[in-house]
């Protein structure tokens, strides 16, 4: 039916070439001699020669001057079009030609522009790479991480983790869920052999076979309807079987993993996404892990009944449209007919592309720095974008004239309009150019700052993405206003030297630099508030002393541990040994699992428990201000000692000699310890209980002199060899542990500080731009006003004066903004410092300060011209 | 007065137009002046040169009915204007004034 009319796209086109009040007429005939032609010669000639004729038009442009302008029948003189090639042509001559002859102005817009953009463009590169994080998948949004929340009051927590029988069960009885992939990284096996080489792994996992078909990790050798062809497989990345085998084929061979068990290479998968949250290098069954856990154990857990231990990261893949809050109960459901006592327990789903930017609990993570940054990215192409519209409507003045004269000789308003675009449209294509040039030169130093891995691939459809969205965007940005205002110019009045009102008061241009300087007192200030942070984070009083202290996991060492900590005492620099079971840094293993008197039905409170040495509290300089410490007798094993925050927390009064149950071990309080950081500063000190227990206490802290802890270091690596031969030694410092605690807040900071800069720099280079336009303009009335007795100091006065005016604006509206903006960040952190109006201040005074050094430049150098020489120009 | 000038094509339009009387529109225009002179000319440039002399006063136009044909769309029907008579009547009137200057031995002989 459709075939038998003309194209539609032909009528479309003949509609949009043609006045309106011309269309019906000519679509008549048309169509017309359309049906005359069907009928004569065929429908397909008939359509071919309907479009051939839609082209005549086309060319005709009947009662259309241009594309833009639509005029009426009358008083139209068939004119040049806008695109015709010569006009074109001439476009890019002129545009050409103006760029060279204001050298200084363009180099001071490309400049701005190539930065502004380069610096742009970065950011939203790495915005884009946080985004994409684990979308890659083909059913991304339908898997969820199943998490738990638990514990009753403030003291509730959410894990990532649960039980085992959760996913099969789930899978079994609820037909919402499709698939479920559970993966543990259980320590069974360290040190993996094959011939010759040995490595220790640290990231390998026990999972479900399901994963490499419920997410794209596919296997690339190997079967894939069965990952594991028996509990003795083993699953690797390619770069890991590279490692071991090289070139050779790694399907079949056998790698023996400490010494005892076996494995056999069943499957490869291709090295995981730098965007995948999820990673690991060697994957072993599940099946075995609960295998080597659950055989001969004498409470009769099993892998389908154990709801105690919550160490399974589960992914579910559910059904399309599935409302995950009524799953989540469902979940608990089952979770409780299983385990009745666990009631303040419930069930959460998180999506899978959430899992990066998000926390647990679905509140915002990462997406804050992502945001940030958007902000910022935006902030910067902006300023760039103002830089060069108040140039060149500042100079339009002195195009006036130019502009007139073209009208006078025939050009169309739209014709200037075009002119006008192509020039700015030139200069953003350099400086479009040179930014690409810049980014690939600071990708380096980048990644560096901001932690990421990113490439410049131009092969890549996303980085033309964000670089082809990001110079339209500022390129429609900044080209439409000027050009308008340009071609706009009543030709008589401004060759007679009146230049439209909209001009002269340029109020238009004032606002542009305000906002300017509004972003760069804002960016200012928040430099200053972050920096002053993460200084009181870095300077904050923890409560313990962690200074030149180097830790590590023992190993075997920890059976040796009074022997070799006699040896180490022996060492010079070595001041003092001390071990407990976490790093007290950061203690990240939690319970519920407690009780004492007075303790409330329902009620659970979550403790750090952390297992010391006698010393330990000595060591760090802690302070007990109640009880006694442990002294290293048997009876100590049934003590604990408790920090200030427990004690409040459990509302125990008179705690010493107080009943205390941690776990399955019944026990007496016997010392309460000064509440220090047992975590990020940016989460409030919590509950912690210290129990006595040596065979857990496996890290050891060494304290040295500072001076000489390279030689302290030698020593313990040379001890660690006698204890653990085939294992590198790997310590770390206690500041360093601390410093990483903040890595992403450090780096925020450093990235906050380049962009800011980056922004002063740019706004003061429009600033500079605007001053010399300014000084240049009013050359002769500067000369003028020095024949006539002006000092250098007043001339100066009154160029600088409506800028700084405008700056002082910039600041007032800045604080409110800045002062909210950071106090939102601010509530990230449970210590934090108080906002004082001395940071504004010195924000501003920075601001005027760089605008003031800015416009005293070309202040300056116009006031001490000579009169006689600007005089004489005329 | 301005002096109208009218091109070549223009005035075979012009004329076109005149022939067909009430029923001048673009599509019957096209076909007669194929018919008559054998120019086998686009729609398009006949509508330009529509226009074109409607401009410039030679022909008056009106919306006719609409066919079905025609996709229900109207017609615009052309009728030549005092302006279009008298300028085509000025041409031919200079155009015969020049054959009737011409002498007999003027112009070679041309069998027909």
């Amino acid at each position: 039916m459709d075939s038998k009319k003309p194209p539609r796209w032909a009528d479309k086109l003949l509609q949009f070439v043609c006045a309106p009040e011309l269309f019906e007429e000519s679509q008549g005939d048309l169509y017309e001699r359309f049906l005359r032609n069907a009928t004569l010669f065929g429908i397909p000639y008939a359509r071919r020669q309907f479009v051939r004729d839609v082209l005549g038009f086309v060319r005709h442009r009947p009662g259309r001057k241009a594309a833009v302008v639509v005029k009426n029948t009358i008083n139209h003189h068939p004119s040049a079009s806008l695109f015709q090639p010569a006009m074109i042509r001439n476009y890019f001559k002129t545009a050409w030609r103006n760029l060279l002859k204001n050298r200084f102005y363009s180099l001071i817009n490309m400049t701005g522009l190539t930065v502004g953009l380069a610096v742009g463009m970065l950011i939203l590169l790495w915005v884009q790479d946080e985004l994409s994080f684990d979308r890659f998948h083909s059913k991304a949004d339908q898997i969820y991480r199943l998490e738990n929340r638990v514990g009753t009051g403030s003291s509730q927590q959410i894990w990532t983790t649960t039980v085992a029988p959760i996913a099969e069960m789930g899978k079994k009885e609820l037909p919402e869920i499709k698939d479920a992939v559970r993966v543990t990284d259980g320590n069974l096996y360290a040190l993996f052999k094959y011939k010759e080489k040995t490595f220790a792994e640290d990231h390998s996992a026990f999972v479900d076979p399901s994963l490499f078909t419920l997410f794209d990790f596919k296997l690339i050798k190997g079967n894939p309807a069965k990952p594991f062809p028996d509990d003795q497989s083993i699953v690797l990345t390619e770069t890991t079987a590279r490692r071991y085998f090289g070139t050779d084929e790694p399907i079949g061979k056998v790698i023996t993993a400490d010494g005892k068990t076996s494995f056999t290479v069943s499957g490869i998968i291709h090295d995981f996404p730098k965007n995948s949250s999820f990673k690991g290098d060697l994957f072993l069954p599940i099946s075995l892990w609960f295998k080597t856990i659950y055989t001969n154990r004498k409470d009769g857990r099993n892998k389908d009944n154990d709801f105690h231990e919550f160490s399974y990261v589960t992914f579910l893949l559910l059904q399309p449209g599935v409302n995950t809050t009524a799953l989540a109960d469902k979940l608990r459901t089952i979770h409780l007919r299983n385990k009745p006592d666990d009631t303040d327990l419930t069930y959460l789903l998180q999506a899978l592309p959430e899992m990066h930017l998000y926390r647990a609990d679905g509140t915002d993570g990462g997406i804050e720095s992502v945001r940030m940054f958007v902000i910022i990215a935006l902030l910067i192409l902006v300023i760039a974008c103002i830089n060069y519209v108040n140039l060149s409507t500042a100079r339009s003045m002195l195009r006036s004239k130019e502009v007139s004269m073209r009208k006078i000789v025939g050009a169309a308003k739209g014709q200037l309009f075009m002119q006008f675009i192509v020039e700015t449209a030139l200069l953003f294509v350099l400086s479009a150019a040179l930014a690409i040039g810049l980014m690939s030169l600071l990708m380096p130093v980048y990644n560096q700052i901001s932690g990421k891995e990113l490439v410049i691939d131009f092969s890549n459809y996303r980085l033309w993405l964000v670089i082809g969205v990001t110079i339209a965007g500022t390129l429609l940005a900044s080209s439409i206003y000027p050009a308008l205002l340009l071609s706009s110019f009543e030709p008589l009045k401004a060759l007679k030297g009146k230049v439209s009102a909209r001009l002269t008061d340029a109020t238009f241009r004032k606002l542009l630099v305000i906002t300017q300087f509004t972003f760069t007192v804002i960016l200012i200030s928040g430099t200053l508030i972050i920096g002053n942070q993460l200084e009181y984070i870095r300077s904050k009083e923890l409560g313990y002393d962690k200074s030149h202290t180097f830790s590590f996991y023992m190993r075997d060492m920890n059976s040796h541990y009074e022997v070799a900590k006699a040896e180490l005492l022996k060492q010079p620099g070595v001041t003092d040994v001390t071990r407990s079971s976490a790093n007290i840094v950061s203690i990240n293993q939690q319970t519920g699992s407690s009780d004492w008197d007075g303790k409330a039905v329902g009620e659970t409170m979550m403790v750090r428990p952390m297992a010391i040495d006698k010393d330990f509290i000595s060591f760090f300089k802690m302070k007990l201000p109640l009880g006694n410490n442990f002294t290293g007798s048997v009876a100590d094993s049934s003590h604990f000692i408790l920090n200030e925050t427990a004690i409040k927390a459990a509302r125990i009064k008179n705690p010493i000699g107080k009943r205390f149950k941690l776990w399955d071990q019944e026990g007496t309080i016997i010392g309460v310890v000064k509440d220090f950081h047992l975590a990020s500063l940016k989460q409030k000190i919590e509950p912690a209980v210290f129990y006595y227990k040596p065979e857990n206490e496996s890290r050891i802290y060494v304290k040295t002199t500072g001076k000489e802890a390279a030689g302290a270091i030698a020593a313990t690596e040379r001890l660690w060899k006698q204890y653990n031969p085939d294992f590198p030694f790997n310590y770390t410092f206690l500041d360093q542990t601390f410093d990483d605690l903040y890595k992403t807040e450090q780096r925020t900071g450093t990235l906050f500080n380049v962009f800011a800069t980056i922004a002063i720099v740019i706004s003061c280079l429009g600033l500079f731009g605007l001053v010399a336009y300014t000084a240049q303009v009013r050359t002769r009335e500067i000369g003028v006003r020095k024949v006539l007795g002006a000092s250098v100091p007043g001339i100066i006065q009154l160029l600088a004066r409506d800028f700084v005016k405008l700056v002082l604006i910039a600041i007032v509206l800045a604080v409110p903004v800045a002062w909210y903006a950071m106090d939102q960040w601010l509530q990230g952190f449970a210590y934090r410092i108080t906002i004082h109006w001395w940071m504004f201040a010195l924000a501003g005074l920075l601001a005027l300060a760089i605008a003031l050094l800015t416009v005293s430049f070309q202040s300056i150098k116009a006031a001490l011209m000579n009169p006689v020489t600007s005089l004489r120009s005329e | 007065m301005r002096r109208s000038y009218l091109g070549e094509f223009e005035e075979v339009v012009l004329l076109t137009v005149a022939v067909l009387g009430t029923g001048a529109y673009g599509v019957a225009i096209t076909d007669e002046l194929d018919r008559q002179t054998g120019r086998a000319v686009s729609i398009s440039a006949v509508h330009a040169a529509l226009h074109r002399l409607e401009e410039k006063g030679m022909l008056k136009s009106h919306l006719g009915e609409a066919t079905a044909e025609r996709g229900g769309r109207r017609k615009r029907l052309f009728s030549v204007t005092i302006l279009g008579s008298r300028t085509l009547h000025d041409i031919r009137a200079v155009r015969d004034q020049l054959w009737d200057s011409i002498s007999p031995q003027g112009l070679p002989a041309v069998s027909l």
